[in-house]
């Protein structure tokens, strides 16, 4: 019995702490798929949310950051509904409060190509010119 | 169950000396409670982590829109996709041609290796879908196209491509 108590508490311990809780999400996006074998960065990550109806969400991993951003009563929230006027404002602002964010794109797979175009667009105004597309890894083998 | 299992210190007949460490060695604690808390914990915890980080793709952008490429009209791969979701590929100046979605890495393959200054230019319908954009950036990928940019459909191309479907 103690062994087993031993590997079980080992176990506890471990996934105690490593777990890391699903943050709410505000929309459900359906991530497209591809090949590409990049992981997501584990910390100061900005993302841009593209729900299928083009709605953008922006969200950041740091509740810290979220409620210096978006106000006291979105600090709990992972994604902050933005306007598109708004997102290169907001883009920049959290970029001066933290210069190492790396800024993700989370489309959803139905979403119109039209909206992300705009959003790369921002992104490239605001000298992010180098960013990443959270996607799902295809499980074909070619 | 449990409670019965704490057994009381046994007696001994003697008195002094020995009764301290009869006394201790005496009591005995069921651990089941605590080992039934643990394993829920346990299952918890295994349900609710998230071991797997999502994949990304990386792009890059040229850092000014200004900046212009020159680029030869020979090594110029164009796609244009419709809001259907039809493509359409040329080379150059060409007249669109269509291809079909399974035919797309053929094609791709072959110009890489025919022309390794290939550069493709990916033009794709607004009212296209996003998941269109991930398929051909991750195609690119496979086929080890290394250039390529993306530029806004225009009217002139949706004719072109008209042209071409009929």
């Amino acid at each position: 019995m103690t062994p087993l108590v031993d590997v079980a508490f080992l176990l506890l311990t471990f996934f105690m702490l490593t777990t890391q809780f699903k943050p709410m999400e505000e929309v459900t996006i359906i991530l497209p798929s591809s090949h590409s074998a990049y992981k997501l960065p584990e910390s100061d990550v900005m993302t841009v949310n593209i729900a299928q109806d083009g709605r953008i969400f922006m969200g950041l991993d740091s509740q810290h950051l979220r409620s210096r951003l978006f106000g006291k009563e979105n600090e709990l929230k992972a994604s902050v509904q933005i306007d598109k006027s708004q997102l290169a404002n907001y883009l920049v602002q959290a970029r001066t409060m933290n210069p190492k964010l790396r800024t993700v794109i989370k489309g959803d797979r139905d979403a119109d190509y039209g909206t992300v175009e705009d959003v790369m667009d921002i992104l490239q105004k605001t000298q992010i010119t180098r960013f990443n597309l959270v996607t799902d890894l295809a499980r074909t083998v070619e | 169950m449990a409670g019965g299992d704490v057994a009381a210190p046994k007696q001994h007949g003697k008195k002094g000396k020995k009764r301290k460490k009869g006394r201790r060695l005496g009591v005995r604690i069921d651990f089941t409670p605590l080992v039934d808390v643990a394993f829920l914990l346990l299952t918890f915890f295994m349900f609710t982590t998230t071991m797997s980080r999502p994949q990304t793709m990386e792009i890059n952008l040229p850092p000014n829109k200004e900046q212009k490429v020159e680029v030869g009209e020979s090594n110029l791969l164009t796609l244009r996709v419709s809001d259907k979701g039809d493509i359409f590929w040329s080379v150059g100046l060409d007249a669109p041609k269509r291809i079909a979605a399974a035919d797309l890495r053929a094609i791709l393959r072959e110009k890489v290796q025919t022309n390794p200054k290939l550069v493709v230019v990916l033009k794709i319908d607004r009212m296209g879908k996003y998941n269109t954009m991930v398929n051909f950036i991750d195609e690119f990928g496979v086929t080890r196209v290394e250039r390529f940019s993306l530029a806004p459909l225009l009217e002139n191309d949706k004719v072109l491509m008209a042209k071409a479907q009929s």
